[in-house]
């Protein structure tokens, strides 16, 4: 009896590894459904990057130069030491490999990356901007980022010749600092906030409007930002010809039964889906709260903040007619977008640890695992359900985000500052 | 399934038959109503791709192949499968000439089985058509 006992354990567990670690045969073809899916995600799918009517220097390139200069600057910070690449740092796929950003004091956000974002039509993790240039002002006036100011900003260009030249060039001359103060804003503390209201109407116009211009110059850089071919790209257009799931060695077995779980059982597409791996939206997925803070609103305050944006695309500064602002006059604002923060890429995800909205998870596996487990949102509830993958199925889908990783399509010079 | 939801109220009752000059192109949804109306939606975005964000042309005609007038039009649209309905806020902005309704803001975030309810209001009486399609 006893022996029998034994007999029977070593069974179970050996099952239960078994079906733990035993990778199942992956399928020979691919179904044409199948096919359709692993397309749409392919690089060459992506569509030219399309105008931005807000802004109307969006595709210029002299834009973009002065952007560079501006994003890799330390001057536009108060104390001359952050710039928009110290966090947004090209050597890292425009993240900073923290947790949260720091700036010139922590943040309550973990720095998302840059690649590709122009391609969406919100900003930040609760998607409070409807552009790239109305995004890339506020850290320049954020305590914990740049903490400086639009006063402060262009007192720093007048003084500036290169600066000067550029931007008159593309708007027109700086406004006079003459009669201004050293530092204002309607943002800022209660210094900074005296000396704006003490502004009169007509020069807070002038200065807001020559402080949308810099965003909408960095923001012409930030378009050069895109990705490039990745292993997976590779893969997918051998498939072109045939829906046969071996493809040569460009992908493993292993990355083959992670790419079927992704599109698949793990429904990682469901959200991560179009070339750039991301649908852009907001979902609650019952990601914990960043510790010491409450739970964030998400998408449900994100879009009242936007709508009250004077920096918005209906707004004053926009170039867009209101016709053209599409995605701020239809965007929901329902109860059920409590919680619920954006998709961001898996286009080189396996370089941008670590990860979500406040950098809770240290790696992909802590990633993986939570999605697998689905647990219940803090805040509302959390669209995802438990997955069920096993423990293989995990190690498969990890090392199929590991495809998507490649160096990016941008060009060289726009990596780094410009040289003068 | 969480729905979304949008509606237009017309207003005036009076049914109004205009011809529709023959499409040169087909549509790129359909479906009937309960009560026999044929529902023809015109996108904007041809064929129908997920993230982009665009407009329809909403015909609706009778057995005659007239347009009708509608006095409310509602449309739920969501998921069934996932339980949640459209990432945006699409609202009916205008009556065309031909008269289509023009629907704004229509997008698409997820690849998938979609399912669209289509609720008018005509001649006091409530009518309704639901479409499904997959992206």
């Amino acid at each position: 009896m006893k022996k029998l006992l034994s007999i029977v354990v070593v069974l179970v567990f050996f099952a239960v590894m078994a079906w733990n670690f035993a990778a199942p045969p992956i399928p020979s073809q691919w179904s044409e459904e199948q096919q359709a899916l692993i397309s749409s995600l392919s690089l060459a799918k992506l569509p030219p990057l399309a105008d931005d009517p807000s802004n109307r220097v969006a595709d210029n390139p002299l834009a973009a130069e002065l952007g560079q200069r501006l994003y890799f600057d330390t001057r536009l910070s108060s104390n001359n030491s952050v710039a928009c690449a110290s966090c947004h740092n090209p050597e890292l796929m425009f993240t900073d490999g923290l947790s949260l950003a720091m700036g010139l004091a922590i943040g309550p956000r973990h720095t998302p990356s840059l690649v590709g974002l122009s391609y969406s039509p919100w900003f930040y993790w609760d998607g409070r901007k409807d552009s790239q240039w109305a995004q890339a002002l506020a850290p320049l006036e954020a305590s914990h980022e740049h903490a400086t100011d639009r006063v402060q900003l262009l007192h720093l260009l007048a003084s500036d010749s290169v600066y000067t030249e550029m931007y008159a060039q593309l708007f027109g001359p700086l406004p006079t600092v003459l009669n201004l103060p050293g530092s204002a804003s309607p943002l800022g503390d209660s210094r900074q906030q005296t000396a704006w209201n003490n502004m009169d109407e007509g020069s807070q116009r002038t200065v807001s409007r020559f402080f949308s211009n810099l965003g909408k110059a960095i923001a012409a850089y930030e378009r050069k930002i895109v990705p490039g071919t990745s292993r997976f790209d590779e893969y997918a257009e051998q498939l072109i010809n045939s829906s046969a799931t071996q493809q040569g060695d460009l992908l493993s077995n292993t990355e083959i039964a992670g790419l079927n779980l992704f599109i698949g059982k793990a429904q990682c597409v469901s959200c991560h889906n179009s070339p750039l791996f991301t649908n852009n939206e907001f979902h609650n997925t019952g990601v914990l709260a960043v510790s010491g803070q409450l739970p964030t609103m998400g998408r449900y305050e994100g879009i009242r903040t936007a709508r009250n944006d004077p920096f918005n695309c209906l707004g004053e500064f926009s170039d867009a007619s209101p016709q053209q602002c599409i995605e701020l006059r239809f965007a929901r604002d329902e109860n059920d977008l409590v919680g619920a923060l954006k998709t961001p890429t898996l286009r080189n995800v396996t370089l941008t640890a670590p990860y979500m909205h406040g950098g809770q998870m240290a790696s992909l596996t802590e990633v993986i695992k939570h999605y697998n487990d689905a647990p219940t949102s803090m805040l509302s509830h959390n669209e995802a359900k438990p997955l069920g993958l096993r423990a293989v199925e995990r190690r498969q889908l990890e090392s199929f985000l590991y495809t998507l990783t490649a160096p990016l399509a941008t060009a060289e010079k726009w990596l780094s500052a410009p040289a003068d | 399934m969480r729905a979304f939801l949008f509606a237009l109220l017309l207003g005036a009752s009076t049914i109004i038959n205009t011809p529709v000059s023959a499409a040169a192109i087909s549509p790129e949804l359909s479906g009937r109503t309960e009560q026999g109306l044929k529902i023809e939606i015109y996108s904007s975005l041809s064929p129908l791709l997920i993230n982009r964000i665009h407009s329809w042309h909403i015909r609706i005609l009778d057995l005659n192949n007239l347009a009708v007038s509608v006095e409310q039009l509602t449309i739920i649209g969501g998921m069934p499968e996932h339980d949640h309905g459209l990432p945006t806020q699409p609202q009916i902005t205008a009556r065309l000439e031909n008269g289509d309704y023009l629907l704004e803001g229509v997008r698409f975030h997820m690849p998938g089985k979609w399912r669209l309810v289509v609720t008018m209001n005509r001649e006091g009486e409530d009518d309704q058509a639901v479409i499904e399609f997959q992206l």
